[in-house]
């Protein structure tokens, strides 16, 4: 974004385009480089995942993870079952943030008690030679202290620093979960921020 | 907005702010103006969930994934990232508007912070579900096809495995929503 501004600026300083051209162009680019979609352009063969739709977390007591949840990130819990609960990312009728596709919904999370290799009403899932180790939330107006203490008056303890800009904790079964910012991207990870936008 | 870059504009050309100030000044209006909505959003008490931010995803040859997730999903590696044990794939919106993205990486790979894969947890995420928009059931099934894969599942929401066999199962909203279960 910096390298280019920077060179609308030299363009602009060097008369090559006009001072209306140049507000033109930056306005622009700001109102849009953080919305919706990118440019990616290329020719593409596959599918585009535009976002995660579910989380598929699978522990001995559903409705403790459920509650447990539900309690630290403010989730309804909606659908539920005799072995399993969804949690939406949101209320009915809410709009994923920055998606601008009109069939994306909300990403939910399903809390579900079964056998491992138990999967819906397929054949037995096979046993993965790969985890997810853990999951990273997005969270509004992110602040580490603020986050520490809000979940001090929960009752969640164990609380690591993930940088400046993520905490990580474990749920009621061991698994590991990390609440961060908005401002914890691929490009710049939780733990350098700093360096990360020193290389862009 | 235009507002606004007219004043930096005016103060670049008086001189009040040097070139790199500038520079600064619109990226940072351009975040802001991104990440407004989000903040607007909070909760007064809790968190307030914005969206999945990331997935760590240890294996045993994160290129392999790399290359599967790419093909497969189109998510985008970003190169800065990749430091040969690991890389971070972006999908959805742009990072730091929502989007999402796969951290993939070999055992040795550790995110700072983490424990890593733990022996002890006694919960695991079985599979990850992608919204695929504008789902069209033949297309769908025609480019799994021809990445080579199994397609199991039923229409709108079907399941393939990655090449370490992680479940990775893609749904259309129509078939997967949960306030529709």
């Amino acid at each position: 974004m910096e390298g280019f501004v920077a060179k609308q600026v030299h363009d602009y300083q060097n008369g090559k385009i006009s001072r209306r051209r140049l507000v033109e162009i930056l306005t622009f680019v700001a109102t849009t480089a953080y919305t919706g979609k990118g440019a990616l352009g290329a020719e593409q063969s596959g599918l585009d995942a535009a976002l995660v739709n579910h989380v598929s977390y699978t522990c001995p007591d559903f409705r403790r993870a459920a509650d447990w949840y539900s309690m630290v990130f403010n989730l309804d819990q909606v659908g539920g079952s005799a072995r399993d609960v969804a949690l939406p990312f949101g209320k009915k009728g809410e709009k994923p943030y920055g998606v601008t596709d009109d069939d994306v919904p909300l990403t939910h999370m399903i809390c579900r008690t079964r056998p491992l290799g138990a999967s819906g009403n397929g054949p037995p899932r096979r046993k993965a030679n790969a985890v997810i180790d853990h999951i990273a939330f997005t969270v509004a107006d992110f602040d580490r202290e603020r986050a520490k203490a809000q979940l001090a008056a929960v009752g969640v303890n164990n609380v690591r620093d993930g940088g400046p800009f993520s905490v990580y904790v474990d749920d009621p079964f061991g698994y590991e979960v990390q609440i961060a910012g908005l401002g914890v991207t691929a490009i710049c990870g939780a733990e350098a921020r700093t360096t990360c936008s020193d290389t862009r | 907005m235009e507002r606004f870059i007219a004043d930096l504009v005016q103060n670049l050309d008086s001189g009040k702010i040097d070139r790199r100030e500038f520079c600064k000044a619109v990226a940072l209006a351009a975040a802001v103006y991104g990440a407004g909505d989000a903040a607007q959003a909070q909760a007064q008490r809790g968190f307030k969930i914005i969206g999945v931010n990331h997935l760590s995803y240890t294996c045993p040859d994160y290129t392999k994934a790399r290359g599967w997730y790419t093909s497969v999903l189109n998510m985008k590696s970003e190169p800065t990232r990749d430091d040969g044990k690991r890389a971070n794939l972006m999908f959805g919106p742009e990072p730091g508007k929502g989007g999402s993205f796969l951290v993939t990486r070999n055992p040795s790979n550790v995110a700072s912070g983490s424990a890593g894969v733990k022996q002890g947890a006694q919960a695991v995420i079985d599979h990850i579900c992608y919204t695929i928009p504008n789902w069209d059931e033949a297309r769908v099934r025609a480019t799994l096809k021809a990445k080579g894969l199994d397609v199991t599942g039923r229409d709108g929401s079907l399941h393939v495995y990655d090449p370490f066999d992680y479940d990775v199962q893609i749904a259309s909203a129509a078939a997967e929503n949960a306030f529709r279960r």
